[in-house]
């Protein structure tokens, strides 16, 4: 009951994120190629949640676990490579931006960046350990 | 570490899928411990023995390194 608790809200957050997501594209105009570049971005966050969740739903229906001790290992690894990587890009970001592009990023764009990078550190660290074992 | 797993579910005809509803994990899991790629917890190893019908000691072989 609490792995289809577990998908299901999965389902609801993914489904929420890419309404928003359209929202964002269908108001935005024509957009330029680095502001294509975060929304690119959550899409392939979205499609690797689902994933995750299309696995865990093939798992659920064989009758087996969603999650077993090896994914729950996994995915306190994938956080914590997701969390250095959070921290990582919320110094670099606005550093880099300033000695490299001499433009200072706005609160809002490091936020981003920041969200984006551990994001993605995450699922990527999350799939490549689920996919090599350990 | 080496595992015997594969040769006791050989034994009593289960396949990794059979083992892993068993012991309540999912198949990968199986698969990598057979591997010798994922290091099962005490708990595990010991549902798995018992599903197997033997000991820890006999199941996993255990190499230095």
């Amino acid at each position: 009951m609490k792995d289809k608790i577990g998908i299901v809200v999965g389902i609801g957050i993914a489904a929420a994120v890419l309404v928003t997501l359209s929202f964002f594209v269908l108001n935005a105009g024509n957009l330029e190629l680095n502001e294509i570049i975060p929304p690119g971005i959550v899409l392939i966050l979205v499609a690797s949640a689902l994933y995750i969740l299309w696995d865990r739903i093939k798992n659920v229906r064989k009758g087996l676990p969603a999650k077993d001790e090896r994914l729950k290992l996994t995915n306190y690894k994938a956080g914590s490579y997701g969390f250095i990587a959070a921290i990582w890009s919320a110094v670099f970001a606005p550093v880099s931006s300033e000695i490299f592009f001499d433009y200072e990023l706005p609160g809002s764009q490091v936020t981003a960046v920041v969200v984006l990078c551990g994001g993605l550190a995450f699922m990527i660290s999350y799939l490549y350990l689920a996919w090599k074992g350990s | 570490m080496k595992t015997r797993i594969k040769e006791l579910r050989a034994r009593y005809d289960l396949t990794q899928e059979d083992l892993a509803r068993k012991v309540g994990v999912r198949r990968e899991t199986i698969l990598f411990i057979e591997k010798g790629k994922y290091n099962p917890s005490l708990k595990l190893a010991y549902s798995i023995a018992k599903a197997l019908e033997t000991t820890i000691d006999d199941l996993f072989i255990f190499e230095e390194d």
